[in-house]
């Protein structure tokens, strides 16, 4: 587990960016910026990778403030053609806890990448 | 003024344009930490396969989170936000948020979401649960 504070300058920062007043909320997708964390042991194939899927649920709104947990992993990864040839996908999910160990929220990325094959 | 709990099953939710610029998309990179040269590099992007520089696609996700933050106000959350990218943007596409109702409960809105590009192309579909506070 990963500690996650919810930093004032960090939500400002992210709302100037998506282009929006700060208003002490916490954007649904803030917590979406966890997505490039790495994985230690875990090497994804970068180059060309493309996000397909991204889904994010809430058990509790997050504040400014709060103090979470976070844990992520590699919950599949599969192949499949289509008309754009053979493609990896790779589900990352990332959970987050207050510190009670009450879930907070839940996401998972689906990412998309060339099947290395597909090249040679 | 309209409250959400006057939303009737499809009803549209009031639309979001957005036009994302070069200088956006570095921005958001540097809030984030996604660097991926993909949507800071044309060349690389191109040597990727993609014909240019792509915008972060969880960029477009808080386009359309914002059109619903902006929708809600102070009367509920979003307690489940779930999209599909369908199409690539790219900086200076122009790019039209909207939703609808697509079921609704005592506490609870189901909407839909879809992002489209000028060209009429679906860039993003989505679906969110909005809690109404009580």
């Amino acid at each position: 587990m990963l500690p996650l504070k919810i930093k004032l300058e960090d939500v400002r920062r992210f709302a100037e960016a998506i282009g929006i007043r700060f208003n002490d909320r916490v954007p649904a997708t803030f917590v979406g910026t966890l997505v490039q964390a790495n994985i230690p042991g875990v090497e994804l194939p970068a180059p060309g990778m493309i996000h397909g899927e991204q889904n994010i649920t809430y058990y509790r709104p997050l504040c400014v403030g709060d103090s979470l947990n976070y844990k992520k992993c590699v919950k599949d990864v599969y192949e499949r053609s289509g008309k754009l040839g053979k493609r990896m996908f790779v589900v990352l999910e990332t959970t987050g806890y207050d510190l009670a160990g009450e879930l907070v929220f839940a996401s998972s990325s689906v990412l998309i990448a060339p099947s290395k094959e597909e090249g040679e | 003024m309209k409250s959400l709990l006057d939303y009737q099953v499809s009803e549209p939710l009031p639309i979001r344009e957005w036009v994302p610029s070069d200088l956006q998309v570095r921005q958001y990179a540097e809030a984030t930490g996604d660097f991926n040269p993909i949507h800071l590099d044309d060349d690389y992007a191109r040597q990727a396969g993609l014909e240019g520089a792509i915008v972060h696609g969880m960029l477009t996700m808080a386009q359309i989170g914002t059109m619903l933050t902006d929708w809600i106000g102070e009367e509920g959350t979003i307690s489940k936000f779930n999209v599909r990218f369908e199409q690539i943007v790219r900086p200076n596409d122009k790019i039209t948020c909207s939703g609808s109702i697509k079921a609704r409960s005592k506490n609870t809105l189901v909407c839909i979401l879809e992002a489209s590009n000028d060209k009429k192309e679906r860039v993003l579909s989505g679906l969110a649960y909005v809690t109404l506070k009580s």
